[in-house]
């Protein structure tokens, strides 16, 4: 750093004489993106590990068992790979959300782009036997190629037609994949126990995946606040004025395309880890329309400018079925009835959260465009004026 | 060699279901400015309704077809009333999220309403059954092979045109269609000209509903079950189609929603056709791909479709 950026490093911090205390650093650092990202990766993995601790035979011989029924009825190592699934789709929904909320563009063709990353799996993994870095590495080199080619076609076209174009690339894709029959079907079966124990299997793949999950959060953050993100956002609010002003659209388009491919992909990558077999031909598969359109729907949910918001959604979307509402579900049935809720009433249980999550949708996107991210923070200005009414009341007016 | 008119005319039930979705996703596209991502869905509920008129109530297979579009018709107009005259002013995107948060609240709903029973399935054969054979050709192996086209074919296609005749000539020379016509142009102004743009709306969401209804009831027979997704890939063929021939008119994604499954079934033929001379396996799987790849170079060369009127920007 050169000696003039270190006279203003105080400045640039936004560090003055007044908030050099210890509570303001503090303070400082859990408003740092970065950082947050860091906590909840941490607070993430030691979750999964406390929690298959708490399962492993030699802890739970300790636990009397009433706590441990009860314990066993909150959280379980199962649920750890339903976060995982969360994540994994969460990192699909970040790229989704770099597209819409700061380039303006809309693209259906997710769940093609996560075959992409299933079946580099297969073929570098399982026929090949390399390890995971090189599955990686071809599955972002042919995302980067497919991400250019969308991009490309969007310079033609936009709007809704684009949207629909990739919604076609991605049934081109798809199609692809289940056209020949000896690979319609990937498998690919993750071994985590080797690196603590077949207890602990859950809870690091887990953390594997939280790893992924935090550092695409933090590069896509960076990416947003830098040069490149502005740039975006310029054309995300208008290309003419953009040009204008000397920004490439081809650049930046091709760019955000580029990152979204490559995180679908990457999340197909993880996705094998997860799921160990997956059939193209599924229409309720990672590679159908109702993936792609589940993962819009999470973004919108969770706002469409915001990275937290994206994973909140996705959380909403895949997490709050199995990991909340099946669970309270399971509580209210032990509490009131004393026994299991029958296969029936699970049914009506998964219809209602089906149902609830498409009327969530709907009321978002008609009432509340900017999503849950809007509405919280709306909120946390509405109650930040109410704390200073009431401190005006006692007070007095603040005379500056 | 047989094949090339054996499977376009097996193809003929398929564009006849493609053709439908596609004018009710035009019509809803032109009215109410959005892509209707829960046309599958809502046609895949006039499959239900159909299914479970005759399976469980006995109703006679003609009687539950108009029954099923009824319904469609009165759902669809019902979805437009409740949330898109509320939504009229959100943005393009917005509307289409719209569309998708019904696609989970229709596909909840369904086997709740029919009895959590999920798929279903209904033969109408026994109405219309055998085939008419129209020829003989001699295939490579120097057997006779016939060319027939199955009755059904022919009934629905006989059905499909004279529904979609009957949709255009109301657009053309009926009030309806021209209002229709009006508010696809210019929403705003074709208000201020006195047009009830709702019953409008409501109207041709109800229209595209019954379409939905009919082009599911074509296609539930040769579906293995009626499921909730079972339109999903006619969904998808409709808006490709719809984009190849341009929404700016009602004939252009109609004509390309012929052209579309023909195409396909042609390339199944030529693939067939290669399989047997070179013995290169399962290349038929493919032809779907190369179809949609061929229309989406169609487009890129084309991007307001082949049908279709170039819009001027103003700056």
């Amino acid at each position: 750093m050169n000696r003039y950026l270190k006279k203003n490093y105080a400045l640039f911090n936004k560090e003055t004489r007044a908030n050099r205390g210890l509570i303001d650093g503090v303070k400082r650092v859990a408003k740092n993106p970065t950082s947050q990202y860091l906590f909840f990766g941490i607070v993430v993995c030691l979750f999964g590990f406390l929690v298959c601790t708490v399962f492993s035979r030699d802890v739970k011989a300790l636990i009397p068992k009433d706590v441990f029924e009860i314990i066993k009825m909150i959280t379980g190592p199962g649920d750890l790979t339903d976060f995982a699934t969360t994540f994994i789709f969460g990192i699909a929904a970040i790229g989704f959300c770099l597209l819409m909320g700061y380039s303006g563009l809309a693209s259906l063709g997710i769940g093609g782009c996560i075959g992409i990353g299933t079946y580099s799996v297969h073929f570098i993994m399982t026929e090949a036997g390399l390890p995971i870095i090189f599955a990686l590495l071809i599955a972002v080199g042919v995302a980067l190629l497919v991400g250019l080619v969308v991009g490309f076609i969007s310079l033609r076209i936009e709007g809704i037609y684009l949207v629909i174009l990739t919604l076609a690339l991605s049934e081109i894709l798809r199609t692809v994949y289940s056209a020949v029959p000896k690979y319609a079907t990937v498998t690919y079966y993750a071994d985590f126990s080797g690196v603590m124990g077949l207890e602990y299997e859950n809870a690091v793949r887990l953390a594997f995946i939280t790893v992924f999950l935090v550092v695409i959060m933090i590069i896509t953050t960076n990416l947003i606040k830098s040069p490149t993100g502005r740039a975006m956002l310029a054309m995300k609010n208008s290309t003419a004025a953009a040009q204008a002003m000397g920004i490439s659209l081809i650049k930046y388009r091709l760019m955000a395309f580029v990152i979204c491919t490559a995180y679908a992909a990457l999340a197909g990558v993880l996705y094998m880890l997860v799921i160990p077999s997956v059939t193209a031909t599924d229409p309720t598969g990672p590679y159908a329309l109702i993936t792609s359109l589940n993962i819009l729907a999470a973004v919108i949910i969770g706002g469409y400018k915001s990275i937290w918001g994206a994973l909140f959604g996705t959380f909403i979307m895949w997490g709050l079925e199995k990991v909340v509402f099946l669970k309270i579900l399971k509580i209210f049935f032990k509490v009131f009835y004393d026994g299991n809720p029958t296969a029936e009433v699970q049914n009506t249980v998964n219809v209602m959260i089906t149902v609830f999550s498409g009327i969530l949708v709907i009321i978002i996107a008609m009432y509340f465009p900017g999503g849950l991210a809007q509405l919280l923070t709306e909120l946390k200005f509405k109650i930040s004026k109410l704390f200073k009414k009431m401190k005006e009341a006692k007070y007095g007016k603040d005379l500056g | 060699m047989a094949g090339f008119i054996n499977t376009p005319l097996a193809n003929l039930g398929s564009m006849c279901v493609t053709a439908l979705v596609t004018l009710a996703i035009t019509l809803i596209f032109r009215t109410s400015f959005t892509t209707n991502f829960a046309q599958g869905i809502i046609s895949a509920f006039g499959a239900y309704i159909a299914s479970c008129a005759i399976t469980k109530w006995g109703f006679p297979v003609f009687v539950a077809l108009p029954l099923s579009m009824i319904v469609s018709m009165l759902m669809a107009a019902f979805v437009d009333v409740v949330l898109f005259r509320r939504g009229r002013y959100v943005n393009a995107l917005s509307k289409q999220i719209i569309t998708m948060g019904l696609i989970s609240v229709i596909t909840g709903l369904t086997p709740v309403i029919f009895n959590e029973v999920k798929e279903q399935k209904y033969e109408i054969n026994p109405i219309i059954s055998g085939s008419q054979v129209l020829g003989k050709m001699t295939n490579s192996a120097g057997a006779g092979v016939p060319i027939s086209v199955t009755n059904a074919n022919l009934f629905w296609v006989a059905v499909t045109a004279v529904v979609i005749s009957l949709i255009f000539i109301l657009l053309r020379y009926s009030k309806w269609g021209l209002s229709v016509r009006a508010t696809a142009s210019n929403e705003y102004v074709a208000g201020m000209m006195g047009i009830n743009t709702h019953i409008v709306t409501a109207v041709s969401w109800g229209v595209a509903g019954a379409l939905g209804a009919l082009a599911a009831f074509i296609r539930a027979p040769e579906a293995s079950a009626v499921s909730t997704y079972f339109m999903t890939d006619y969904q998808v063929t409709a808006f490709l189609a719809g984009i190849l021939g341009g929404f700016g008119t009602f004939h252009g994604p109609v004509i390309c929603a012929l052209i579309l499954p023909m195409a396909e079934g042609l390339i199944y033929a030529t693939l067939t056709y290669i399989t047997e001379i070179t013995g290169m396996q399962d290349l038929n799987n493919w032809s779907k791909a190369i179809v949609f790849l061929i229309a989406l170079l169609i487009i890129f060369i084309k991007p307001q479709g082949i049908f279709g009127k170039k819009v001027e920007k103003k700056v």
